[in-house]
């Protein structure tokens, strides 16, 4: 059976005529940003070399930028929640759609996959870019950020894409549930921020870490990245904590250090080849609560408008 | 009972929330296809309710509802649906409001309809919604609804915020349409001399229930206002109303043997029917036998 002699209707074009002046300004942010980006990985970081003041400029863009990009799946849960199922709820426009030809389960796929397909790319513009700019610095400054910063680490990876992701859905799903539009706006604009928190501080664990044990004539615990523990060990093999006393070579540590029985430090860390595999962990995690929370809005709606009927063979 | 029924309800209940009272329980009957019914009721009766479910916005708390011999949710294609405060985008233009329900509908939607109904109006095209007034939105959603060219068109209170000219206008589209195509309307409303003249079927809620359900001519033939001497004795006809002023009985009967030929009698209007059952809400309700579910 062809589709061509039954056009079928075409929700993602009525979203977007509706959505217009949001994808507009996501499309203002996604360029200003970037451009932004483009600066700070090409000439800010050419030019953080000597000059102070050209550091200093360095430093400041490279926050801003990383901000911008943090800020981004906040943007899009306050404009989800204000607008895109909480409003349509409020005014009983959302009615009007669900009366034309198409299922509120339709309508709740279109007003979702889109945006969803338009941020998953804008977002992953951002993050790219970010990461370029980050690595440009990486040996050229020493301004340049480390990539365990926390700001930095978040706006390199994939995790902003699913927590914008994570955004608009909860929008979406507090949306139908309060159909009040300040309610699920602030309700919405919590979620990234929750599990933008709970992911950072489950980070260290998502991934098995690497031990090093070092000698005590080191200052500190060896072993570059992002640190989960550090510490002494004694002679028995037990792990106890570093009073920060030094290097051994210091005669009052060494009488410390072997009152303690220390031998060696040791430091639980995840070097910068952990990097991927946390990310991934992280924005898997995310994807899956953003997925959870998605099957909970069509069900919501489902209970709400009735079952939805089968689909003819002409919708194949 | 022939053909199949624009609506049928068997046993419909909604409540809203857990512990909500019900907006609508134990409804059932019958609409006939090709009817223009008019759904009669005081605030709060439960008529949106009724026209949101058979339009598959809400789900029924228990019992069912078909729509067109199948679920309101299969039926969207063929039923038009107009809410009682309008809505519409704000946002859109009245040519991108028409464009969004092409975009929204199959291919039964007809453009020239929608244009004409809102040329009609003398609606500028590029005029944004938020700036119409109330009776020029109802033109507008009226459009969406007709160039969907429903079987079934659903429409609660439509003629609210409608000035008498426009109320009258609004009609006749209606009318036409009704008779053009053969479209089965339900027009919902608390003014019952609004519809008394374009309708031909009743449906009556109160309390969430249905009170009266058929043609209004076989109701009101199945209905007599008498008056009588008071004290008289009204058994065995079933009485909807009675009231004594002085030394005389006047009500309003559903006879059912032939009656004493010393009262003299009159036909009730529709007005009197109507409100002679919201006023006494334990008489009981009756359905013509088609429309019997």
């Amino acid at each position: 059976m062809t589709t061509l002699a039954h056009p079928r209707p075409r929700p993602q074009r009525a979203v977007l005529r509706l959505h217009r002046p949001a994808l507009l300004g996501w499309a203002v942010f996604v360029i200003v940003v970037c451009g932004l980006l483009l600066c700070v990985g090409g000439p800010l970081t050419d030019t953080a070399v000597m000059d102070p003041a050209k550091i200093q400029r360095y430093k400041d863009w490279n926050n801003y930028t990383t901000s911008a990009v943090l800020a981004a799946p906040f943007l899009i849960a306050a404009w989800s929640g204000a607008t895109l199922t909480s409003r349509e709820l409020e005014n009983g426009t959302a009615q009007l759609a669900w009366t034309q030809s198409i299922s509120p389960a339709r309508w709740l796929t279109a007003k979702l996959a889109l945006p969803a397909v338009l941020i998953t790319v804008g977002s992953g513009l951002l993050v790219g870019l970010h990461h370029w700019a980050w690595s440009r610095g990486q040996g050229r400054t020493y301004a340049a950020k480390q990539w365990h910063n926390i700001g930095t680490y978040s706006a390199n990876g994939t995790t902003v894409v699913a927590l914008a992701l994570s955004g608009l859905v909860a929008g979406a799903l507090l949306g139908l549930l309060t159909r009040s539009s300040p309610a699920s706006l602030a309700g919405a604009m919590c979620v990234p921020a929750l599990l933008w928190g709970a992911v950072t501080l489950a980070t260290p664990y998502l991934w098995p870490t690497v031990t090093t044990v070092s000698s005590l004539k080191l200052y500190t615990a060896g072993g570059s990245g992002m640190s989960v523990s550090e510490g002494l060990l004694t002679s028995t093999g037990a792990r106890i904590a570093d009073p920060g006393c030094g290097s051994d070579t210091d005669k009052t540590c060494r009488t410390l250090y072997e009152k303690l029985d220390a031998v060696s430090y040791f430091n639980d860390y995840h070097p910068y080849s952990h990097y991927w595999p946390l990310q991934l962990t992280a924005t898997a995690i995310v994807l899956a609560v953003t997925a959870a929370m998605t099957v909970a809005a069509f069900r919501l709606l489902k209970r709400r408008t009735g079952p939805a009927p089968a689909r003819k063979a002409a919708a194949v | 009972m022939t053909g199949t029924a624009a609506i049928e309800a068997a046993a419909l209940g909604k409540r809203f929330g857990r512990r909500g009272g019900w907006a609508l329980r134990d409804c059932a009957f019958r609409l006939p296809a090709g009817r223009v019914c008019a759904v009669v009721g005081p605030n709060g009766a439960g008529k949106s309710t009724l026209l949101a479910l058979a339009a598959g916005l809400l789900a029924p708390t228990e019992g069912a509802i078909s729509v067109l011999g199948t679920v309101p949710g299969a039926a969207r294609e063929r039923v038009a649906y107009v809410a009682q405060d309008k809505p519409l985008y704000p946002q859109l233009t009245v040519a991108e409001t028409l464009r969004m329900g092409a975009d929204l509908n199959t291919d039964r939607w007809d453009a020239s309809v929608a244009q004409r109904v809102v040329a009609d109006g003398d609606l500028n095209p590029k005029s944004r919604i938020r700036t119409l007034s109330g009776g020029q939105c109802t033109r507008v959603a009226l459009a969406l609804a007709l160039a969907k060219r429903p079987e079934l068109l659903l429409l609660d209170e439509p003629m609210a915020d409608l000035d008498p000219l426009a109320r009258h206008e609004m009609m006749g589209l209606l009318m036409a349409q009704a008779a053009e195509f053969g479209t089965t309307i339900v027009m919902s409303s608390h003014v019952v001399a609004e519809l008394e003249d374009s309708c031909d079927h009743l449906l009556l809620i109160g309390g969430g229930r249905v009170r009266l359900a058929g043609e209004i001519d076989e109701l009101l033939a199945a209905h007599v206002r008498v008056s009588a001497p008071a004290q008289t004795a009204l058994e065995p006809h079933p009485v909807v109303e009675s009231r004594t002023t002085g030394r005389q009985l006047s009500a309003l009967l559903r006879p059912s043997t032939p009656l004493d030929t010393d009262w003299h009698t009159s036909k009730p209007s529709l007005e009197e029917l109507v409100l002679s059952y919201l006023r006494n809400p334990e008489a009981s309700a009756i359905e013509t036998p088609e429309t019997a579910a």
